[in-house]
């Protein structure tokens, strides 16, 4: 089972362990909730969604201060 | 499941947690359209008949300023223009130019950039360049305000709306507590107005909503809005205290509203006792609006060796 994630340059392929939300996901690439949109399948999404088999994650980054 | 908290869509796209809500794409549009009319209501931040004229970046803050006072605009409540201020920043102000551009056009408004560089003989990225520089925030920030105010004139404006967030709120009112501003904090708030009538009253719709929220919004309604950091920004203590509140927001997230609530409450105080100091007089060199014998703007271009181009 796998996902694709898309976070800037990022654009890969990713395993799925058994229950992986998108804030596992977040909080594994060290991103604040607070500063990023989340995208499943290219519906805008909230950080509790589980992420199934196939899914396109696609992480935005909205703010970045200043 | 989750479902939206108003009318039960399983399409969920906000958790706000300040409110334990959840909202769909439609739900989220309504609350947030809502809530800024609420300030501009309870504010009286415009009246029928006055034309605002927006500082128009590009970035989200202001697309979504520029987006709501568009519905004023259609409804015949107000007139809209718009500003873009090219500071001259290599590699970072070019999308936003052209994404402002687009947006003005689309609405078909009148609209205007106007360069540092038409303005000051010099940019951002040639000042960064002098080594006992100031830093970037405080030129830009002068700069910036010398333009618009300049610029609301020359539309006939009646109001200046700026894209101001309940972070940048917040922010701005814990680092004048915190560098002990009392004079600066009493001029915060959603409507600032100056004696001097070259000073165009500036509005903040936006000075309730979380800068998330903002961010979610342009997305949810497809808003082209430039996305990128301005490379100066991590010079600013603005950013550093931005970074403590977000942090202290993650336990408590209620905390950056009632920071600006509880400065609301105290604001009247303070300003009987500090009032903001009004500019009386005018600049000897460029005839804004100044304190003192030179403005802000003159008197930093003065130390750059340069001056304004009249």
């Amino acid at each position: 089972m796998s996902y694709k994630l898309i976070f800037k340059e990022l654009n890969e392929e990713r395993e799925l362990s058994s229950k992986t939300t998108i804030r596992d996901v977040l909080e594994d690439l060290n991103i604040s909730q607070e500063t990023v949109v989340t995208k499943q399948n290219g519906d805008v999404v909230i950080e509790d969604n589980e992420i199934h088999d196939g899914d396109e994650i696609q992480i935005i980054q909205i703010i970045y201060g200043g | 499941m989750v479902v939206c908290t108003k009318c039960g869509d399983p399409k969920v796209v906000l958790s706000r947690k300040q409110s334990g809500q959840f909202l769909c794409k439609d739900c989220f549009i309504k609350s947030i359209n809502k809530k800024v009319q609420q300030t501009i209501r309870r504010e009286k931040l415009i009246q029928k008949g006055d034309k605002v004229m927006v500082a128009l970046s590009g970035g989200k803050d202001s697309v979504v300023t520029l987006d709501i006072l568009n519905s004023y605009y259609k409804r015949y409540v107000i007139d809209l223009c718009a500003v873009t201020i090219d500071e001259g920043i290599k590699g970072y102000r070019d999308d936003g130019v052209a994404i402002a551009k687009a947006h003005a056009k689309n609405l078909g408004i009148e609209h205007k950039v106007v360069k540092f560089k038409d303005c000051f003989a010099i940019d951002l990225d040639e000042i960064m360049g002098y080594e006992n520089h100031r830093g970037s925030c405080t030129y830009c920030g002068v700069f910036r305000r010398w333009i618009i105010n300049r610029e609301a004139r020359e539309f006939n404006a009646t109001k200046i709306a700026t894209g101001h967030n309940l972070d940048d709120e917040s922010q701005a009112i814990l680092m004048n507590y915190l560098e002990g501003n009392i004079n600066n904090l009493s001029a915060l708030g959603p409507l600032t107005s100056s004696k001097s009538p070259k000073f165009t009253p500036k509005i903040k719709p936006l000075r309730e909503i979380p800068e998330k929220e903002i961010g979610l919004y342009a997305m949810v309604k497809d808003l082209d809005v430039h996305l990128a950091g301005c490379p100066y920004a991590h010079e600013s203590f603005r950013m550093e205290v931005g970074n403590i509140l977000k942090d202290l927001s993650k336990e408590h997230p209620t905390m950056m509203y009632s920071i600006l609530k509880g400065y609301d409450k105290i604001k009247p105080l303070v300003r009987e006792n500090y009032p903001p100091q009004f500019h009386m007089g005018d600049c000897v060199k460029c005839g804004e609006p100044s304190s003192n014998e030179l403005c802000r703007a003159c008197t930093f271009l003065e130390e750059l060796g340069h001056e304004v181009q009249l």
